[in-house]
């Protein structure tokens, strides 16, 4: 497992150099929406490793090593846990040393949370390029449903609990469907051209 | 022990047969090569014994371990394999591919590994998409052969390699096979490396094993017949393997050496000569 996220590292260090600096420097950036985008674009590395895997037939090669399939996909959400997680430290450093609000990484952290739950089992099963539609139609899902919530909250009169509430809901939410998108993956990928 | 064993295997893609009730066995110590044209299901073969496929009936065992048990994970660090591509990321160097082999494999030793990359004069630094075809397969053998497996499976693996490399990698792994538990089960379409190196020749028609022997047994058993149509025509009909017709009006054929009269002028037939023979028979009947 460990050889796989050291294969997707040195891959995702290789080719997107300039795109891990602009997330360093958003993470780092004051403003909470900065933060929110740098440690949810971390969330989508792992399709992109993903589509260099494809791109080099790598399942093919890795099929006849001793991986099981189980190794393969928990690796991609460790890869996505491991970049978030840095995203998310950065910022929180960042916000430690400028004394400013650091409530942006967590609504980061549970919106990757969530992406990656929803979109990586569709990849698994039907590749990177087809489970690509499954993300867009959710991205437009959320940016609707985001902000018709955000909309609600604030011309509510409990805009106070209700944003407390939500922001255990979100958490809460985003652990367990990691919890049930992982095995889902796990099935879906021993599906995939077998 | 067998290396080894598929029993009745059967699988289809999309409805159509790839393989049909396919049993081969390649016993421990030997070289076995897999022969057949594209689409005879050579590769499938290999997917399917490294458990990478599913059958739909099957009994296949490698280094007699179920290939579909869980115990076959262990197994596979036993098995090295060589695919018809070298399927690792295109940005990646020898020494990065290295650095992950040793995280996958426990017995992975990297001094073997840097001792084939100077073997085979691959660079250490340089992109694997900036890699010529050749490289590219040397690279996926020093792979197979750094992780000290037992057996290997190698899937079209001399293909693109130079006739002076092809030579050193089958030296290779005939020194491999020096090993008494040591086995090799290769495919290939280059049937003189196959006739250099094999102990035993399968060959697949159509998804159909239409035959597994010793190489030695299938030389001594088939011999070349050239002369006139009717010279031919008095063997019995069943000493005559194929036919084709040859320059100045003569024939060519494949013959069954013992079905014919010791009179007769026979030639050497090589395995390509058999296997050329053979599929061109089975596509007259």
């Amino acid at each position: 497992m460990r050889a796989l996220i050291k294969k997707d590292l040195f891959v995702l260090i290789r080719q997107m150099r300039m795109f891990l600096v602009i997330i360093v420097v958003f993470a780092i950036l004051p403003g909470n929406s900065m933060t929110v985008f740098a440690v949810v674009y971390t969330a989508m590395l792992p399709y992109t490793a993903l589509a260099y895997d494809e791109r080099s037939k790598w399942d093919q090669m890795a099929a006849m090593l001793p991986y099981t399939n189980g190794d393969i996909v928990l690796s991609k959400y460790l890869l996505g846990y491991l970049l978030m997680g840095c995203a998310a430290l950065l910022s929180l450093a960042a916000k430690l040393i400028t004394r400013s609000d650091p409530s942006g990484m967590l609504l980061g952290l549970c919106i990757g949370l969530l992406m990656m739950a929803l979109t990586l089992p569709p990849m698994f099963r039907f590749g990177v390029e087809k489970g690509r539609m499954f993300f867009v139609f959710l991205m437009v899902l959320l940016g609707v449903g985001g902000t018709s919530l955000v909309t609600g909250i604030t011309e509510s009169p409990n805009t106070g609990s209700m944003e407390h509430l939500l922001m255990l809901i979100l958490p809460l939410a985003a652990v367990v469907l990691n919890a049930v998108s992982i095995p889902l993956s796990i099935v879906l990928y021993g599906r995939r051209d077998r | 022990m067998n290396a080894i064993t598929l029993n009745h295997v059967n699988k289809q893609f999309g409805g159509v047969a790839a393989i049909r009730d396919l049993s081969l066995t390649v016993p421990s110590g030997t070289i076995c090569g897999l022969v057949g044209e594209n689409g005879a299901g050579k590769s499938t073969t290999i997917r399917l014994l490294m458990g990478a496929l599913r059958p739909e009936s099957r009994t296949i065992e490698v280094l007699g371990t179920d290939s579909f048990s869980p115990e076959f994970l262990h197994v596979k660090e036993d098995v090295g394999v060589v695919l018809d591509e070298a399927y690792y990321p295109e940005v990646l160097n020898a020494v990065q591919v290295g650095k992950i082999m040793a995280g996958t494999f426990h017995r992975w030793d990297a001094a073997l590994y840097d001792g084939y990359l100077k073997r085979f004069s691959l660079p250490e630094k340089k992109a694997f998409k900036e890699f010529s075809r050749g490289m590219k397969m040397k690279l996926a053998i020093a792979v197979a052969l750094s992780h000290k497996p037992r057996l290997l499976v190698l899937d079209e693996a001399t293909s693109g390699l130079d006739p002076i490399v092809r030579d050193e990698v089958l030296e290779i792994f005939n020194e491999f096979t020096r090993e008494e538990d040591h086995s090799v089960l290769i495919s290939s379409h280059i049937l003189s490396d196959l006739e250099k190196l094999c102990d035993y020749i399968a060959f697949l028609h159509q998804g159909r094993l239409l035959f597994c022997d010793e190489k030695d047994r299938l030389l001594e058993e088939y011999a070349l017949f050239t002369g006139t149509a009717e010279q031919l025509a008095e063997l019995q009909s069943d000493a005559v393997v194929g036919r084709e017709a040859s320059s100045f009006g003569g024939v060519r054929a494949l013959v069954k050496r013992r079905q014919v009269p010791a009179a007769l002028k026979l030639e050497r037939a090589s395995v390509e000569d058999i296997v050329l023979f053979l599929v061109k028979g089975e596509k007259n009947r």
